[in-house]
């Protein structure tokens, strides 16, 4: 189950690797949070899989806007997926 | 392919936009300028983001002192270090200038309009051409593109280098390389393309320098403040909270005994 779970997240990973090498870039730290939400997406697809560790991710970097906060947050700090 | 499929209603709203600027449309305009039209119709809408962006980053820069501080005792350690500023920022209700959304909201309107231009939706006779130097459906080596790539290039210098205002040194170096780094890909994308960034990115330091006039510059008193008790910092710049100065003071000792246990 465990490894069935990992195999499609490496497509995740690799989105995010793939941004980190290209537009990211440009927009290096510039992240509110911490970790940053590129990591964050990294730890989350990791310890939930893709279909969860995508809804963290995403729901992380709608909250990483003008408007919030920020602060330190971990994917395993989350409430929604228990 | 799968991103493509995600796009394709960001691709027709901005081809559909762009066709009502264009020579065919409401607006009428030739195809190069309703490039640039879109550009700033894009900005225009992320503006408030922006405000907002400034207001955070006026607060900021009232506690760079402080910052400052934290970030010299947390050297070797960068994650301590960001998560002790991030402490920071919560305890003097301070919201980071940056966010990744904005950001991030900006590259699926890249990639749709490098889909939008890829297919571009011009008839046999109309003029493509920018200041009469460059076609919009060229690549960016041919002909005059090099010189547009080159000021492209150094648009992204600018934006970088307002953009990166609260970055450390060694971040702020990385983007400075970075548009020198771009170019070889750059020089292979469509002129229009090349239109809307650099667009996008003079809008950028358009802002930068507007920011930089309406912010009040607090750089003086700052830095005689870092070496008088921050209780006269907080009282002479900001009006509000009293028990501001009182709250670092009291995590900054527990912080050292810390430092000191590891060592």
């Amino acid at each position: 189950m465990r490894v069935a779970l990992r195999a499609p997240a490496y497509l995740g990973l690799g989105l995010v690797y793939m941004w980190r090498c290209t537009f990211g870039l440009l927009s290096r730290g510039s992240c509110k949070y911490h970790p940053t939400c590129s990591q964050y997406a990294l730890d989350a697809l990791r310890e939930y899989g893709l279909a969860r560790g995508s809804v963290l991710a995403g729901w992380r970097l709608l909250r990483c806007n003008p408007w919030s906060r920020g602060g330190v947050d971990y994917p395993h700090d989350q409430r929604l997926f228990r | 392919m799968i991103v493509a499929h995600i796009l394709t209603p960001l691709e027709n709203l901005l081809r559909n936009v762009l066709e009502w600027l264009g020579p065919h449309g409401a607006i009428g305009l030739p195809w190069a300028w309703s490039i640039v039209a879109l550009t700033v119709i894009v900005r225009l809408i992320l503006v408030p983001l922006t405000v907002r962006q400034i207001h955070s980053m006026q607060n900021l820069q009232r506690h760079a002192p402080q910052m400052k501080e934290i970030q010299k005792k947390y050297k070797t350690d960068k994650k301590r270090q960001q998560e002790e500023l991030m402490k920071f920022y919560r305890e003097n209700n301070i919201n980071p200038a940056s966010s990744c959304l904005p950001l991030l909201a900006q590259f699926p309107v890249f990639i749709s309009l490098y889909l939008v231009l890829k297919h571009f939706p011009h008839l046999p006779g109309d003029n493509l051409e920018w200041l009469g130097l460059w076609n919009i459906t060229d690549k960016g080596s041919e002909g005059w593109g090099p010189v547009l790539v080159a000021v492209y290039a150094l648009s992204q210098l600018a934006s970088s280098y307002f953009m990166s205002a609260t970055a450390e040194k060694s971040q702020r170096i990385m983007l400075l390389v970075l548009p020198i780094v771009f170019i070889p890909f750059i020089i292979n994308f469509k002129v229009g393309l090349i239109l809307y960034w650099m667009t996008t990115n003079l809008w950028t330091v358009g802002q930068g320098l507007v920011t930089r006039r309406l912010m009040p510059r607090p750089a003086a008193p700052e830095k005689r403040s870092s070496r008088t008790p921050p209780k006269e910092v907080a009282t002479a710049v900001v009006p509000e909270p009293a028990s501001a100065p009182a709250k670092p003071s009291q995590p900054r000792k527990v912080k050292r005994k810390k430092g000191g246990a590891r060592r």
